[in-house]
């Protein structure tokens, strides 16, 4: 059977091999290699059978073929309300052909089969709200993205992203000499504006574990320095762990499953290790999901919950501004119409939509919903991995009109987005349909609204 | 006097006058050169694309591509490679001013030169800006080794000086530059002019002062330099005390002019500024934009023990 | 034949059609993995059981939940079509007489107006429906012929009572089809769609749970459907 050199059913385990799929221009010879490869029927059937069970069996059975997910869909909506993207089509041509054929499919089928669950579905589970019977498509787009995965049909960066974290233990290539390095630098660099600030490493039962996105300490330290002085500022007893400090998971996104559960019960080790009362997670929406809400069953732990209680970076920041650990200078507060951009992720799927409204009413004058929102937000249009995939760029900007849309009936200059994807997708949202807005993470618009406590100021020259 | 020297380039024009300074200063002391360009902004959530600085285009960040900007700066710089062996040449994708003092950290440098650009073509104006202001005033506010900006066209390499102005605002970090004002003017053997101008900008704001109290400072200002900076001089007499007043990058720019000055030194103490104030740019970043000489900007003593 | 049809088929048919839901539940339960689902299901029980009442509970009423409020015809003439699909022939005046002779008791029975009302009405949503899904272009694309037989099966009963009662003259004919029809929905429930009868309400619990246990239902205030 023809398995291409990079594009295979091998996982990315050396770096070498890393070395090499990125060495490849785009992913080119990655996905023509993919246009040959093999399918193993046999163990694709033997996967489908041990794990596709009564949940996913009985959502396929009983769809009444209604159409109530049509309209939940966001790319139902941005495509002109093609029938082709209504969410139970897009699962019966692909899953539902599977299972029917017993796994006895084409090339040409599993490469539709990934087209489809990743350019066409970003996992937000937005349908299984709409859906009478509660048939979660993302969910099941989540597994026929581990069935593909498993059979080498994955997009060049998802292989790579699944790489890095066998690797790595992170998204990318930061090791733990280059994050310990990177705190150290941050703070010497922010230190003469905030006397005192430290970043305590592997410091043991502190009451706040702090956790992170790989893309903080490699591309946007800043974002580590500005957690770090928003923990100094409240007179939080903090840390960040030398290993384990990567919450993100792209893996779930690939659905290297196995991957997944390395990747978290590293950062679960940590949590055992430096036994903190409490984990924060960065502005991250994934990161939240896969370390707190799904971790805990890749980790097979059978409480569902993480070894210590975590929290979601709002969490935090709701919570020291309810209890004045920061206070925020009613001048300084938001002037403009402000939004919030809800992830999928840690709003829907984590139950935590209440939050981001009571920091809002903290920091903001003039905060404006969007609609739909909370649990029923639609998604930015660059989840599930989709910001990242160069193949689906063009129906990514497509699906963006939604949100496009959503954002501007607001009338609001500026959205607060604290989740990396979202993130992203905003800003090339803006950069493709020029819609005059700003975003934001909330560390950066925190730092310049808190107020200073008068012992931890810089003394003056 | 200095054995590493990091020029951040953009690979593009703007940087041609920065880059003829960085090679020839670093043969004249046989420095280790690197070549140091970012050349694409990542995103934040993963993805293997990056906006490249110069043109504004989403690249996908694969080695076909850093190969291809390498060899670029390879052919930019062919002619001055040749010159000076000691010197490498790095590409990586990144903020560029994340990168640039993540490299003069990790690299010990002892000297960042940097070119200015106009505002247009700093990538400051791409929305992939990461933090508030530009990478200039984030490289100046927190290198801990001097940063020396070339905008136009300059006679020579460093050194061959015959008036350096070191403009103060008193700050600690401005000792730093004194210092570093001081050895390079000791070196070559030029006039040292310390120089500040009293703030009165605050007029604009409805403040109006007293000519009698303008001039109570301006004399207070002189006394300071001479009792903060002349002890320190160790001797060395050819050197000038300046006060003038209005706004101070104007004044300094035209002070510069009026004494032909070669380079100035100045350092760039602003705190980390909130996003307003940060678009307006620090004083540093006007007076490199407006001046004709280069622009030194020294905060840290670190660098300059021992020059 | 009249004998026949109401009489041991009819104890075939009720015996398939409750052996087969008690089944079909109990392999969709045995079929749940905690692990494979991502759900904690007994662990956090009385979250689970929250979280599942509240996913049935809102969907069961018209415009409980966004979806319905978002589809308001559609609404109206779905839950038209499954109360009268439900309440009719439980409640039929007819129905429990028979019940009454053969096994000795009978339930409360509804006028037979209302009865009528409620036929016709899951006939007219019937018609609905399917018009529904060859009007619709997002629903038409997923229709399948299965879904008009599933329908017909269901509504079958109902017309064929209906002509029986009402129209027709051959009144002895019509019935014996009737009671047919009415036996091969009841043994088509747990094999076909139509096992929604028991699986919508497992289906349902299990996403309440999920929501109930895992996505928030601990942290939030329950999901708002």
């Amino acid at each position: 059977m023809p398995e291409g050199i990079l594009c295979n059913k091998k996982t990315i385990d050396t770096k070498e091999q890393l070395d090499a799929i990125l060495a490849d221009a785009s992913g080119n010879q990655y996905y023509e290699e993919m246009n040959h490869l093999d399918i193993d029927k046999v163990a694709l059937w033997t996967t489908i059978r041990k794990t596709f069970k009564s949940r996913f069996k009985t959502w396929l059975e009983i769809c009444a073929h209604c159409g109530l997910c049509a309209e939940s869909c966001y790319y139902y909506l941005a495509n002109n309300r093609d029938p082709k993207q209504v969410p139970s089509y897009k699962i019966k041509t692909t899953l539902g052909e599977l299972i029917r054929r017993k796994g006895d499919v084409s090339n040409a089928f599993m490469q539709m089969c990934m087209d489809t669950a990743f350019a066409k579905c970003s996992c937000c589970t937005r349908c299984g709200v709409y859906c009478p019977f509660g048939i979660d498509m993302g969910i099941m787009f989540s597994y026929l993205r581990g069935l593909l995965f498993s059979q080498g049909f994955t997009p060049w960066e998802m292989k790579i992203g699944s790489g890095m974290h066998r690797i790595y233990r992170a998204q990318m290539d930061v090791t733990t000499e280059d994050w310990v390095e990177t705190c150290e630098w941050m703070e010497e660099e922010w230190e003469d504006d905030y006397p005192g600030l430290k970043i305590p490493i592997d410091k043991e039962n502190a009451d706040i574990m702090y956790t992170l996105n790989a893309r903080e300490p490699k591309h946007y330290p800043q974002d580590i320095a500005e957690a770090a002085v928003l923990f100094h500022l409240a007179g939080e007893n903090w840390t960040a762990p030398s290993e384990g400090w990567e919450a993100t998971s792209l893996t779930m996104f690939a659905g290297d499953w196995p991957a997944c559960k390395m990747q978290v019960e590293n950062v679960y080790a940590a949590m055992k290790r430096l036994k903190p009362k409490r984990v924060v997670g960065t502005e991250c929406g994934h990161a939240y999901r896969a370390t707190v809400i799904e971790g805990p069953y890749w980790a097979g732990i059978k409480t569902g919950q993480p070894p210590v209680e975590n929290l979601h970076y709002v969490e935090w920041v709701a919570e020291v501004l309810r209890t004045g650990k920061l206070k925020i200078d009613p001048a300084k507060k938001i002037k403009e119409p402000v939004t919030f951009q809800d992830s999928c992720n840690y709003v829907r799927n984590a139950g935590l939509a209440d939050i981001p409204r009571e920091i809002m009413s903290y920091i903001a004058e003039d905060f404006r919903e969007m609609k739909p929102n909370r649990e029923h937000n639609f998604c930015c249009g660059g989840g599930g991995g989709l910001n990242g995939i160069g193949r689906y760029r063009e129906e990514r900007n497509i699906g963006f009109k939604v949100k496009r849309d959503q954002i501007l009936a607001t009338g609001a200059k500026l959205v607060v987005s604290p989740c990396h994807n979202c993130w992203d997708a905003i800003r090339d949202m803006e950069e493709i349909y020029h819609m005059g807005i700003k975003w934001t993470f909330l560390k950066p618009l925190l730092i310049d609204m808190v107020e200073v406590p008068e012992h931890l100021k810089p003394k003056e020259e | 006097m200095f054995k590493k020297i990091l020029f951040a380039t953009t690979a593009s024009p703007s940087c041609d006058h920065a880059a003829r300074v960085a090679f020839d200063t670093a043969k004249r002391y046989d420095s280790e050169l690197t070549a140091f360009h970012v050349f694409g902004i990542p995103t934040r959530g993963f993805s293997q694309f990056a906006r490249d600085v110069r043109t504004g285009e989403t690249v996908t960040l694969d080695d076909d591509y850093l190969g291809w900007v390498k060899e670029e700066m390879k052919n930019t710089y062919a002619r001055q490679l040749e010159l000076h062996q000691k010197c490498t040449i790095e590409a990586i994708p990144g903020v560029p001013h994340t990168e640039i003092l993540r490299a003069a950290r990790k690299k010990d440098v002892d000297l960042i030169i940097m070119g200015s650009t106009t505002r247009e073509e700093d990538e400051g104006t791409y929305t992939y800006r990461s933090t508030t202001g530009s990478t200039l005033q984030a490289v100046t506010k927190s290198a801990r080794c001097p940063v020396l900006i070339i905008g136009r066209p300059v006679a020579s390499a460093w050194g061959g000086f015959s008036n350096i102005v070191f403009g103060t605002d008193f700050s600690r970090a401005a000792d730093s530059a004194f210092l570093f004002a001081y050895k390079v003017a000791k070196t070559f053997g030029c006039t040292l002019h310390l120089f500040h101008a009293y703030d009165i900008s605050s007029v604009h704001s409805g403040k109006i002062m007293e000519q009698d109290e303008i001039e109570d400072n301006m004399m207070e200002a002189r006394e300071k330099i001479r009792k903060m900076y002349v002890p320190r001089l160790k001797g060395f007499d050819d050197y000038e005390i300046d006060i003038w007043e209005g706004i101070p990058y104007v004044e300094i720019v035209k002070f510069a002019r009026e004494n032909y000055a070669d380079l100035i030194v100045m350092a760039h103490h602003t705190r980390k500024p909130s996003s307003e104030k940060a678009l307006l740019g620090s004083t540093v970043e006007q007076v490199v934009l407006r001046a004709t000489c280069p622009v030194a900007s020294v905060n840290r003593p670190d660098k300059i023990k021992d020059l | 034949m009249y004998q026949f049809v109401t009489g041991p088929l009819l104890w075939l048919s009720f015996a398939i059609f409750f052996i087969g839901c008690i089944v079909r539940i109990i392999c969709y339960i045995r079929g749940l993995d905690w692990q494979a689902d991502r759900v904690a299901y007994t662990t956090h029980f009385s979250y689970g059981i929250k979280g599942a009442i509240r996913s049935i509970a809102f969907w069961l009423f018209p415009f409980g939940t966004r979806s319905w409020r978002n589809n308001p015809v559609f609404t109206v003439v779905f839950f038209v079509f499954h109360i009268g699909l439900l309440v009719t022939p439980v409640f039929l005046l007819a129905h429990n007489i028979i019940l009454k002779e053969r096994w000795g008791f009978s339930l409360w029975t509804i006028p037979e107006s209302v009865a009528d009302v409620l036929a016709v009405g899951v006939i007219i949503a019937a018609v609905f429906l399917i018009l529904r899904r060859i009007a619709l272009s997002e629903v038409r694309i997923l229709t399948t012929t299965y879904d008009f037989l599933v329908l017909a099966i269901a509504v079958a009963p109902f017309v064929t009572g209906f002509i029986a009662h009402h129209i027709a003259s051959d009144y002895k004919f019509w019935v014996i089809v009737h009671v047919i029809c009415g036996e091969i929905m009841l043994i088509a429930i747990p094999f076909t769609k139509l096992s929604h009868f028991v699986l919508f309400f497992m289906s349902r619990a299990q996403l309440g749970m999920d929501y109930g246990i895992k996505r928030g239902g601990m942290k939030g205030k329950g999901f708002a459907w």
